[in-house]
């Protein structure tokens, strides 16, 4: 019998020897080390790889089945986890529809002629964000709520010429970080305008006092890191006044909810879009929204796509405005986006049509209806206190009589991810999924455990 | 357009049972203040399951994957992806962690991320890896971060960087982003990087040489430690785009050939799905000297176990939230696992193998741009035939076969004289037969371009839509004026 080129557990190296002999021979070769001629010997690795022994498909599963049951989840314990990331059901059609094997095994759709069907969802996607954004133009995708700040953030420094960018000092801590090292790569500088420490919203004569400069943009993100919705008008207000760009940053389930930030005069609006039907996935892959303004369009970066016309003049989809594209424009390309995040703006796009308006109006409201029930209860206990007095959507912070930490290693040991810690404050998140007898269950808990530790 | 699922809303209806009973109807009125709460319907479409099933499961069909059929995209590796990642990376443990989990309740997780790390660092010859980065190109401007946080750190601000002229367009891009100048070092005649010309372009502005090797244009640079020396005696860094690492592993290591810095690209050669244009992912891989810049979180190992180190000032910062594209990197994780050393240097092999025949096949009709021996794709010029490289092309789809990569039609524009060239990357998961059925379609492609010229240049003629000339070339566009006025696409606004 011929002898395989590699062991037999793997089914995607396709040629048997005979094959590759008879195509070197074409070749007018005769081994496959004439094929890498082009190589210097000196460079040449002289020894095999140091890797694991291939495992077959059956020791591949056992394998990641042992390392991913180690990990603790939102499945093996209760979570009252947010911070820009929630635990949201996903209609299990979502999943049906975008494990389409041409939609998952499709490269971006650079040949329109092939890829009607995918464009026509993303063009469903940047209309459906659009209508809950309240702004015109949305792409196509980033790749998370960070990026999508940071890119959106360099965008309004290109259409104003400023390099100066203001932002709320309750944007998550992460996302800062994220901020602040895209803006330093091209020169620009952040400054963080702080927030009223009773209602936890922005304070506005500091961002009035901080217009002393001119900036780019402002950016705000509502609800901020203490959970709370802040005061979009006013800071579109103070924004026009001092003709920088208003970007706010949001939790898309308000958007179902409460007014769109378009129709409150924000320039720029941008999401993390995980709560639109995307896994937890332990912090990847997510969705970053972007939409802005039409006359903007020119400095949004990453992929759009529009109505054109085929060469009979028939109507047909294709990626458009490619001219500020990295494989056109080169170091003009106002982004270097390339691979990015389709699939997810599908899945995005299946979700809340699976939903339909009034299922997403339902999921929003129940967000916050069942954490005013958490919230009301857990204020019955003694020495918790609401952080802030500003209105929030579905996520609170706490003061606790307690060490924060302390508490959550004591609920974690009952199987509760209680929250996490935000300027000393313990933050919860509720969203739909959790049942009301779940909700009982954990306030019960909470008061045992701040009883016990706050003696 | 067919019709949108906004077209088939009948209001009323929903694809999704979603009332709590036991909380019933709430009204936000009671919650929010009448000037937040919207007084208009959002406009969302409103359909049952079955109606929305059809309507996706239509738009899928209308679209075209590996699965589907040959997708030789040079410089974009369209293989195949093997099914049996799906399960894993979904599961349980893994897609319902929440990244705001306290790192201890996650000891798989970092433990799968660690080795990876490790794999990555073995296979490309770096020292240490991040796996935050999004992507190819995300990954890219981490290096280039890190490169500028490096020369920061010893007091020097340089801020050039020289990047060849076939480069991934992605790479000046990312330069820019990183807050550089980019100056482009032209290529030989042979395709390789001009020595004299980036001689002559090293001074102490220039913080780093950023080269694809193998190149944009399927040539492996043999004067690469060369150019490494050159470029270190001038105090600069040498930076890999390592999209397409699928032709050199376990032959030949970045690291070994003098690069500091490099990305991966996961979704390429490491197999995840393209997803219609992503999710992928792009770690990067530095040498030990710049290990103190990368982004936080690394992983690490103590004897504890292993955990995710934010402790680390230096740090550039974070590129992304959290930890990066997790369930990208778990199908990484299991490709190297099934595969193993002698299994991925067959994959290089193979895909080596594959574009040098389709090159030798084809090179009667369509003559390789370089000659010689190619990497994993080839570079083949229409110049001889009465069409153009993107007619010739768009007449493919009709045949079933993707088209290759054009300028400016996938992630590269080349400069002049090439601009008729077809970048062609069959990839190592076709068989010889499925090759030569696609180089049987090249040929007939080609016979019927000097037969009946006009039958390729108004191709696609079996799609649900004709020909569309791409936004960009203006060349293309001014052709076709002449026929229709107004082609300026009226851009991604709401209908």
């Amino acid at each position: 019998m011929e002898r395989h080129p590699e062991p037999l557990v793997c089914g995607y190296n396709v040629h048997r020897e005979a094959d590759r002999k008879a195509m070197l021979e074409a070749l007018g070769l005769t081994s496959i080390a004439d094929l890498f001629s082009p190589i210097p010997q000196e460079v040449r690795l002289d020894r095999e790889l140091r890797l694991p022994a291939p495992h077959n498909e059956w020791a591949l599963g056992k394998h990641l089945r042992e390392l991913a049951g180690r990990n603790a989840s939102t499945r093996s314990h209760l979570s009252f986890l947010g911070g820009g990331i929630y635990e949201h059901h996903i209609p299990a059609v979502v999943d049906s529809l975008t494990s389409s094997e041409a939609l998952l095994t499709a490269y971006t759709p650079y040949q329109p002629e092939l890829s009607q069907g995918l464009l026509q969802i993303l063009f469903e996607y940047q209309r459906m964000l659009s209508l809950l954004s309240g702004l015109r133009v949305v792409n196509s995708s980033l790749y998370d709520g960070a990026t999508a700040m940071a890119e959106a953030a360099w965008m309004a420094c290109s259409a104003t010429g400023r390099r100066r960018v203001l932002a709320s000092s309750r944007i998550w801590p992460e996302w800062k970080s994220v901020l602040e090292l895209y803006m330093r790569g091209r020169g620009g500088e952040v400054v963080y305008v702080a927030a009223d420490p009773i209602s936890g919203r922005l304070d506005p004569r500091s961002l009035q006092a901080s217009f002393a400069r001119p900036a780019a943009t402002f950016i705000l993100q509502t609800p901020n890191s203490l959970g709370i919705l802040e005061d979009i008008p006013a800071a579109a207000a103070l924004c026009r006044q001092h003709e920088a760009l208003l970007q706010v940053s949001c939790y898309p389930m308000t958007l179902a909810l409460l007014k769109p930030p378009g129709e409150l005069g924000a320039d720029i609006v941008t999401c993390e879009g995980q709560p639109l039907g995307l896994p937890l996935s332990a912090g990847g892959p997510y969705l970053g929204v972007l939409a802005c303004e039409k006359r903007l369009r020119e400095f949004m970066p990453g992929r759009l796509v529009g109505e054109v016309r085929d060469i009979h003049g028939k109507p047909a989809l294709a990626l458009v405005l490619e001219r500020r594209e990295q494989q056109v424009s080169r170091e003009k390309a106002t982004s270097n986006m390339c691979t990015n995040q389709a699939h997810q703006a599908m899945r995005a796009a299946i979700y809340l049509a699976a939903l339909g308006e009034r299922g997403f109006r339902e999921i929003a409201t129940q967000c916050a209806g069942k954490a005013r029930y958490l919230h009301e209860k857990l204020l019955a206990i003694p020495g918790v206190e609401p952080a802030a007095t500003g209105p929030f959507f579905n996520e609170f912070a706490l003061r606790l009589p307690c060490s924060v930490p302390v508490f959550l290693e004591r609920m974690l040991e009952r199987r509760v991810f209680a929250g996490f810690e935000v300027e000393e404050h313990l933050l919860v998140a509720v969203t739909e999924v959790k049942t009301r007898a779940e909700l009982d269950e954990a306030a019960a808990l909470f008061a045992e455990t701040i009883g016990a530790l706050g003696r | 357009m067919k019709q949108t699922i906004f077209d088939l809303s009948r209001p009323g209806v929903s694809g999704a049972g979603l009332q709590d009973p036991d909380f019933g109807e709430l009204d936000p009125s009671r919650w929010f203040d009448a000037e937040l709460l919207r007084t208009e319907l959002i406009g969302l479409p409103e359909v049952s399951e079955i109606e929305l099933v059809r309507h996706y499961t239509a738009l899928g069909h209308r679209a075209y994957g590996v699965d589907d059929g040959s997708y030789p995209l040079g410089s974009c590796t369209m293989k195949y992806n093997p099914k049996r990642h799906e399960p894993l990376a979904n599961l349980s443990g893994f897609a319902h962690a929440h990244p705001r989990q306290p790192a201890s309740t996650l000891p798989g997780l970092w433990e799968l991320l660690f080795h990876l790390a490790e794999y990555f660092a073995e296979l490309s010859g770096m020292d240490h890896f991040t796996l935050q980065p999004a992507a190819g190109a995300h990954g890219e401007l981490t290096g280039l971060m890190i490169i500028r946080a490096w020369f920061e750190s010893r007091g020097m601000k340089r801020d050039v960087v020289l990047v060849q002229d076939s480069a991934h367009g992605t790479n000046p891009a990312s330069a820019s982003m990183a807050g550089y100048r980019c100056k482009m070092i032209r290529t030989t005649p042979e395709g390789l990087t001009d020595l004299g010309t980036l001689e002559a372009a090293l001074d102490d502005s220039v913080a780093a040489v950023m080269l694809t090797n193998p190149s944009t244009l399927g040539l492996f640079e043999k004067n690469i430690r060369k150019i490494a020396e050159r470029v270190h005696e001038n105090g600069s860094l040498l930076i890999c785009d390592g999209a397409n690492m699928n032709s050199l592993m376990g032959i030949v290591r970045p690291g070994d050939m003098g690069f500091d810095v490099l990305q991966l690209n996961t979704h390429k050669t490491f197999s995840t799905p393209h997803l219609s244009g992503g999710p992928g992912s792009g770690p990067c891989g530095v040498k030990a000297f710049l290990e103190p810049f990368l982004p936080i979180p690394v992983i690490r190992r103590d004897a504890r176990g292993y955990f995710p180190d934010e402790d680390r000032p230096q740090s550039i910062g974070r590129m992304k939230s959290f930890y990066g594209h997790v369930r990208v990197l778990i199908r990484a994780y299991c490709y190297i696992l099934t595969s193993g050393s002698r299994g991925l240097r067959t994959v290089s092999e193979n895909a080596v193998l594959n574009a040098n025949y389709v090159q030798a096949r084809l090179s009667p009709y369509l003559p390789p741009v370089f000659g010689g021996t190619c990497m994993h794709e080839c570079l083949l010029s229409t110049a001889k035939l009465p069409v153009s490289a993107f007619d010739f092309a768009k007449r493919l789809i009709d045949y079933g076969v993707h088209p290759p990569t054009l300028v400016g039609a996938g992630c590269v524009y080349f400069p002049g004289h090439l601009r008729d060239a077809m970048l062609i990357e069959p990839t190592e998961t076709e068989t010889r037969e499925s090759l030569d059925r696609m180089i049987e379609k090249f040929l007939r492609v080609a016979q019927e371009a000097t037969e009946d010229p006009e039958l390729i240049r108004t191709a696609p003629h079996t799609r649900e839509v004709g020909k569309i000339l791409p936004s960009g070339s203006h060349r293309s566009q001014r052709a076709h004026e002449q026929k229709r006025p107004a082609l300026e696409p009226p851009g991604a606004d709401v209908p």
